[in-house]
């Protein structure tokens, strides 16, 4: 490892944007602040990069679109490895001691287990008014608190809310995990990796990112179709995607 | 490989397809992801920390509870009184049938009567369900921080 160079009079780093196989030609995009996007290659991987201020002010809401432009752009072209958002080198030379030469090999293992895949991710909420009556109607003790707390003020009724909130919560999470268990178990066949994200809300059921074959694409999302026809009036499901694979390359 | 970078594909029937545009969706997405570079090596990760907007948060306090118990108590009082779940899913679907017709008789209506168009907002919600399920959670995940 090289250490970085603090030379004062620095004043231009590289954004990496992301690694791509050698054989990739830069994109014609723009990357941050309009600049240029570049690679810089070693052996069988190479970096996208683009020439970056490092004077300016930190991360602006226009760099992240402009990042995850760049990325889309080369995943629209073959596979590519996201690097986290903001990562900025001093320059190429830093680029190649500090991360295509040491980690060419794993990079290039990764690049070719993400050829001909996609990320897509699914979310699916419950409909809270759905679930909340199906909660009330399924539990006498929950529907008696309700009943208790409905019209009495908060300040009367706390304890007696907490509860009913409480039970309210534990039923709902014990529908979570038996419902977001299946809908997991009818998309993982056409997954070849999946990254079961946590959620929150009390309408969350499942939230998940799939890598997919490309081939397999139309199968799920016919498959999601109909998973969504059928629970349309409690469970809410949308698909996100195709997208880089972000959830895939964290272990890099 | 294809990757979906603005508009979404199509948007068939019960599934919807959102296309990731804004910028919660785009932090969303990319935020603690890709290759992580040594910390050391590299010059700086640019002020993410200011970007965990809406971040995830756990379900365990009583603040939680309390929103939980506020919204069951908002519930119907005719679907919340105990009656059993078959029928408490009929009357939404009956519910759901009546503002449809509503719907198609106003799209008479409309056809008939140049200049109005309150009904299109009626049937797009009915196209698009998730619409405010959305609303509902980003509030509330505001309102609980």
């Amino acid at each position: 490892m090289t250490s970085v160079d603090t030379d004062p009079r620095t004043t231009h780093g590289l954004f990496v944007y992301a690694v791509v196989p050698a054989d990739v030609e830069p994109p014609d995009v723009q990357g941050v602040d309009g600049a240029p996007v570049t690679v810089v290659r070693h052996g069988r991987v190479a970096a996208v990069v683009g020439p970056v201020d490092l004077d300016r002010p930190p991360a602006r809401a226009a760099d992240l679109k402009t990042y995850h432009s760049v990325v889309g752009t080369l995943g629209e072209a073959g596979p590519v490895a996201p690097v986290r958002f903001g990562s900025i080198l001093l320059d190429e030379e830093h680029v190649v001691a500090d991360v295509l030469a040491p980690r060419e090999a794993e990079l290039t293992d990764l690049l070719a287990a993400l050829s001909g895949r996609v990320e897509l991710t699914v979310r699916a909420r419950y409909v809270e008014e759905a679930v909340l009556s199906e909660v009330v109607a399924a539990d006498p003790v929950i529907r008696d608190l309700s009943n208790r707390t409905r019209d009495v003020p908060e300040e009367v009724s706390w304890s007696d809310r907490v509860r009913l909130g409480e039970l309210v919560a534990h039923a709902v999470e014990a529908k979570r995990l038996a419902e977001g268990d299946h809908l997991l178990a009818l998309l993982l066949p056409f997954a070849v990796e999946h990254r079961v994200r946590r959620g929150s809300g009390l309408d969350h059921l499942l939230e998940v990112a799939l890598l997919v074959d490309e081939g397999e694409q139309a199968a799920l999302e016919e498959q999601l179709e109909g998973y969504a026809e059928a629970v349309h009036e409690r469970i809410l499901v949308s698909l996100t995607g195709p997208l880089p694979p972000y959830d895939f390359v964290g272990d890099v | 490989m294809t990757v979906q970078t603005t508009s979404p594909s199509r948007s068939g029937g019960y599934l919807s397809r959102p296309a990731p545009s804004g910028l919660a969706d785009v932090v969303e997405i990319i935020l603690d992801k890709g290759i992580v570079i040594d910390l050391y090596v590299r010059v700086s990760l640019v002020g993410i920390e200011l970007l965990t907007i809406d971040a995830r948060i756990v379900i365990a306090s009583v603040d939680t509870y309390l929103r939980f118990a506020e919204a069951t108590n908002r519930l119907d009082l005719g679907t919340a009184e105990g009656e059993g779940l078959t029928e408490a899913l009929d009357k939404m679907r009956e519910s759901g049938a009546a503002k449809k017709t509503k719907g198609a008789l106003g799209g008479v209506k409309d056809a008939l009567t140049p200049g109005k168009s309150d009904d299109d907002e009626d049937d797009e919600d009915e196209e698009r369900p998730r619409k405010q399920p959305a609303r509902r959670s980003s509030s509330r995940s505001r309102s609980s921080r």
